[in-house]
């Protein structure tokens, strides 16, 4: 079993200031294995990342790499031994091409200039394989994060890994795509390629990996072959307690009239849409990656310029032509893309907390501490975000700092919620926390709007399923069809020519 | 519910002495003390005042630029406007009136348009803040020329050579102006809902703007505030001197960015207070004072700025990575 190893890392420890986030942590890759990462958020994963990977440099412990031990994994190394990772926080250059992106690092040469012809036919192969059907020479910055996140993963591929470690490649991806990317990496690893997969979607790691390593707090709490595990059982070595339903139970408590009716919407990539949301409804929005989905929520929140046939929006007639004028009429938005789209990193959380009431109260109004003080602290005990408000938001992990860009609206007591993908990279604890909280909303007579890259959330939550492809809306799924099958098929069959809506 | 001293830690007073704004306090007494020793003259009430009376004109320029960097910007047009607003009052001669209230007031109107002129074209037509106050700086220059020519302008205006030269009391009247516009200028920075948009642009201006804050509204008001404040400083400029000539505020531009970096604001926005330009531009004076005791070329007074600037944005430069 040893001699295939080709990473062995061995009783790695690492610090950050006087924070211990890796202690004792010992980790085996081998070659055709793929093997799974677990943790919750903040347990250490992306620092055992860049250690594994020569980012970072280990406070204890060695690292051996095709049975050469190393004190620390410099990056020269990691590079030399054939070690990829798909971060999870995207390294694209928004500027640059596809294939410019992909072959960063490693473009193709001749005479000292870059060989643009020989980089866009390897770029391709690439991408054909993660199935990303884009022009190459696009500006990544023109593509929704899920078409960036295809483009990463086909930038690890470029380099033809014998190590692949990919941080929540899924996290933005659909079935339909999430589906591509496990037969790639089945197809890798029969190759002889190692794999470290880390996803917070346990039925992927069920489906796909062969071992886990569970992270908690730093420490390795198993170290086990995953043959005879379920999905209770692995969230139990997770969070090392029984798990409850992830998924509170559903009861209807939608109300017939809408609070908001639109015809004949468009707004960038959306074309001629009609829709209602209703009040006390988690209305969802699924459909493949980058279908419209993102822009139909801009425009309604009014954040892209759009236009409509007919629009009412809680009893105004008319879209509303400004984010303040969106949030007025009662709408609110929490964006995919927290850090860049949703937060004031370098602020701390009872700062953040209050950024909308700054933008609605009068410019000249004598701003409270003690009364912010208050309003912070309630919002917070609301959400369950402990500890102290004086903290930097980019302290927080991902599943608080997801609670702070959402319980920043909660003052304004918005009807309509409008959420981008509010569980990427949200830890399970986390996730059901804000499940519940969703239908609460519903419950309350608000009423929700969840689009999300993960079709269990959309099955599980929502009242209704309105599936986007190329920029329409092509079906309505009721509460009674409701099934992952009947979302990724619908979100297909426009495909087919002539079935198109 | 929990108490809010459990979620809210107490701010340390040891961080507090170790922050920019006390450095630069720091740098102040221990230049001026030093210097003492050297000449004897100059710790002393006059020339202390003097130098406060200096301050108060780059101090009254970096208001406008501490509240535009802070929003993420860059105001490159203050030195010009400082001119506008020293050629222009005596100008304005069909405003007569004997005090010269109306003339000033009139030329800070137009400061403010210029600064909102500013605004408008970084909000509306996303020109970026560099070239837009650049360009209008160049503009304003070829405009002054046209009008003014090579000569100096002189003035008799009774309010402004009052509060260039006027010290009621004993202390200053610009400085008393200075006091109560930063005293204004704080309040507005750090207890209005207007400061914290200005915050909240310079550290994430997409995420300001999708939480609902009018970042266009909030772009053309900090710029027309720079204007104000230039102009502000510029009618002193010409209470001070009783004439204006072309490119009299020119060393005012770097004054103020020096300022509001020695006083600790991040250039890259977002971070930052007045109450750190304060000493900034005290430092400022007294780093040109010593120059001149020392009896060296003004080119090193440049050099010094230059490199005070450099080195701190140097600094600067190692926070954009921890970003």
């Amino acid at each position: 079993m040893t001699q295939d190893a080709i990473v062995a890392a061995r009783s790695i420890s690492r610090s950050f200031f006087s924070n211990r986030v890796l202690n004792d942590v010992s980790i085996t890759l081998r070659a055709g294995t793929i093997h799974a990462l677990l943790g919750e958020n903040g347990a250490g994963k992306s620092t055992l990342i860049g250690i594994l990977s020569g980012a970072l440099a280990p406070d204890a412990g060695d690292i051996d790499i095709d049975g050469v031990r190393h004190a620390a994994v410099r990056p020269a190394i990691a590079r030399a031994a054939g070690i990829a990772v798909v971060q999870q926080e995207l390294s694209l250059t928004s500027q640059l091409s596809i294939a410019e992106n992909v072959g960063m690092g490693a473009l193709p040469r001749r005479l000292g200039l870059i060989d643009y012809s020989a980089l866009m036919r390897r770029a391709h192969e690439v991408c054909a394989l993660v199935g990303l059907e884009q022009d190459l020479a696009r500006p990544v910055g023109d593509l929704p994060l899920g078409q960036q996140q295809l483009v990463e993963i086909a930038k690890a591929l470029f380099r033809k890994p014998r190590v692949l470690i990919l941080d929540e490649p899924t996290s933005s991806l659909s079935a339909h795509e999430a589906a591509n990317l496990m037969a790639v990496l089945r197809r890798l690893r029969d190759a002889g390629t190692a794999v470290l997969y880390i996803s917070h979607r346990l039925n992927e790691v069920l489906a796909l990996c062969e071992w886990v390593t569970v992270l908690k707090d730093g420490v390795v709490t198993a170290d086990r072959s995953l043959g005879g595990v379920d999905a209770q059982g692995l969230v139990r070595l997770m969070v090392g307690r029984e798990p409850g339903d992830l998924f509170p139970r559903w009861t209807p408590s939608a109300e017939p009239a809408p609070i908001i009716a639109v015809e004949g919407l468009s707004a960038g990539m959306v074309r001629d849409v009609a829709m209602t949301i209703r009040r006390g409804e988690v209305l969802g929005v699924g459909g493949l990656v980058g279908q419209g989905q993102e822009d139909l929520l801009l425009g309604l929140y009014g954040a892209i310029p759009a236009v409509a046939g007919r629009a009412e929006f809680n009893g105004v007639v008319g879209l509303p032509r400004s984010v303040p004028q969106a949030n007025a009429r009662g709408l609110a938005y929490v964006p995919a893309d927290r850090k860049r789209e949703g937060l004031h990193l370098i602020h701390s959380i009872a700062w953040n907390l209050m950024i909308p009431s700054f933008g609605r109260a009068p410019s000249l109004a004598m701003r409270r501490t003690a009364s912010e003080r208050e309003r912070a602290i309630a919002l917070a005990d609301r959400l369950g975000i402990k500890g102290d408000l004086t903290r930097e938001v980019q302290a927080l992990s991902g599943g608080n700092q997801q609670k702070v860009a959402l319980a920043k609206w909660l003052p304004s007591d918005p009807p309509v919620l409008l959420l981008n993908d509010p569980t990427r990279g949200v830890d399970v604890d986390t996730k059901r926390e804000i499940y519940a909280l969703l239908r609460r909303f519903a419950a309350e007579g608000r009423a929700v709007v969840l689009l999300s890259s993960d079709t269990p959330e959309l099955v599980n939550l929502c009242d209704r399923v309105a599936v986007m492809r190329a920029g329409r809306l092509v079906r309505v799924l009721e509460r009674t069809e409701l099934s992952e099958e009947a979302i990724v098929s619908a979100a297909m069959e426009s495909a087919v020519p002539g079935a198109a809506a | 519910m929990t108490s809010p001293t459990e979620r809210f830690a107490a701010a340390r007073w040891q961080a507090v002495l170790r922050s920019r704004p006390m450095l630069t306090v720091a740098m102040v007494a221990l230049a001026w003390i030093g210097a003492s020793f050297f000449q004897p003259g100059f710790g002393g009430w006059r020339h202390l005042r003097y130098l406060l009376e200096l301050a108060a004109i780059v101090g009254l320029v970096s208001i406008g630029q501490t509240l535009v960097v802070v929003a993420g910007g860059i105001d490159l047009s203050v030195g010009a406007i400082v001119t506008v607003s020293a050629i222009g009052v005596p100008l304005v001669t069909w405003l007569a009136d004997p005090t010269g209230t109306a003339p000033a007031l009139f030329i800070l109107l137009c400061a403010t348009l210029i600064g909102a002129l500013n605004g408008l074209g970084i909000a509306l037509l996303r020109v970026h803040p560099m070239i837009m106050t650049l360009a209008m700086a160049t503009f304003l220059q070829g405009v002054l020329i046209l009008i003014a020519g090579g000569s100096a302008i002189s003035a008799q205006n009774a309010v402004l050579s009052w509060l260039g030269n006027a010290r009621p009391g004993g202390i200053s009247a610009s400085v008393l102006l200075w006091l109560l516009a930063s005293a204004i200028a704080l309040w507005l920075l750090h207890k209005t809902p207007f400061g914290a948009r200005l915050f909240a642009l310079g550290t994430n201006p997409l995420a300001t703007s999708l939480s609902g804050i009018g970042v266009r509204s909030t772009t053309i008001a900090v710029y027309a505030i720079s204007g104000f404040t230039a102009g502000l400083a510029g009618a002193l400029v010409l209470g001070v001197n009783g004439q204006g000539y072309v490119g009299i505020g020119d060393s005012y531009l770097l004054a103020s960015i020096a300022s509001v970096v020695l006083g600790g604001t991040s250039i890259l926005g977002g971070r930052g207070t007045y109450a750190g330009t304060i000493p900034g531009a005290i430092l400022l004076v007294t780093i040109t004072a010593l120059i001149t005791m020392l009896n060296a070329s003004a080119g090193w007074r440049n050099i010094l700025f230059g490199t005070l600037i450099m080195a701190l944005l140097l600094l600067s430069g190692r926070e954009r990575q921890r970003r």
